[in-house]
């Protein structure tokens, strides 16, 4: 079972690894949508079944497909001006490098001073529904980040639709 | 073989991944002289953010605070989108280009 996990991982990672170095900015978005579905496996393997479906409605159904359309209206295809011109590697490399290594290490140091779950509470939290739990968390203890958080979707949406309208 | 599936399960196989994802994604950031490729690198960075909030839920509270705080990501990550892209695409009808190079009006 835990080896589809493991796939779900190589294929985030080989996929952001695209995303990262490919010079067509087409083929980068595309392989964007699989980072996508790979961590959306990931939250399924986390216990966050909700989180999961989530991921793929709204990233993969919803961001990348806008990422695609900002694509096709903005740049002719397969000309010459997709590809970014880069010149510059070595030293965002190493700057990207450093602040991975650190955050893995900090994160680590986290993970030491926290107490680990025992192996069945890991179970019992794998095999609970969280769509009900998520629902009353949202409208009890997290209320005020969630009305916030549909003002400022609102607020997007108005400020989207004003930035691209026509002359 | 085992140990690789094991590790894979556990909680620093998912800070592995994330920390990956976001180091992929300031180089991505830094590199990308297109706009919408920086948008890529910066989604990246937040799908990092929450793979981190989902395994430290599930690994070490037990609780869905992390979960939740995700979910929020998320959202902000789906208006964040839309906004920068209405803005690329005014300022391609502006310019002609979406090469972040350009985007030099209010300098001086």
């Amino acid at each position: 079972m835990n080896k589809v996990l493991l796939l779900a991982q190589i294929l985030t990672v080989a996929s952001a690894i695209v995303v990262g170095f490919h010079p067509n900015i087409l083929y980068a978005s595309v392989f964007l949508l699989f980072t996508f579905c790979g961590v959306a496996v990931m939250f399924l393997y986390a216990g966050a079944d909700f989180l999961a479906g989530a991921q793929v409605i709204i990233y993969v159904g919803g961001v990348t497909i806008l990422i695609l359309f900002a694509i096709m209206l903005t740049q002719w295809l397969y000309k010459i001006k997709l590809a970014d011109i880069r010149n510059k590697m070595v030293l965002p490399g190493v700057l990207a490098t450093i602040i991975g290594a650190f955050l893995y290490r900090a994160l680590h140091q986290m993970v030491l001073s926290l107490p680990p779950q025992t192996p069945e509470a890991l179970e019992k939290f794998s095999t609970t529904p969280k769509t009900a739990l998520i629902g009353q968390a949202l409208l009890g203890s997290y209320l005020l980040p969630f009305e916030a958080i549909t003002i400022l979707l609102l607020g997007a949406m108005v400020g989207a639709v004003w930035l691209a309208r026509p002359e | 073989m085992n140990q690789l599936i094991q590790f894979s399960s556990s909680l620093q196989g998912y800070l592995a991944v994330g920390a990956i994802l976001f180091a992929l994604g300031i180089f991505c950031v830094m590199t990308r002289k297109n706009a919408i490729g920086i948008l890529l690198g910066i989604e990246l960075i937040l799908n990092a953010a929450g793979i981190n909030f989902v395994a430290f839920s599930k690994f070490r509270t037990g609780l869905i605070d992390g979960q939740i705080v995700a979910l929020f990501i998320m959202l902000i990550a789906a208006a964040e989108a839309a906004v920068a892209l209405a803005v690329i695409l005014r300022f391609y009808r502006l310019k002609q280009t979406i090469d972040a190079d350009e985007a030099s009006i209010m300098r001086n």
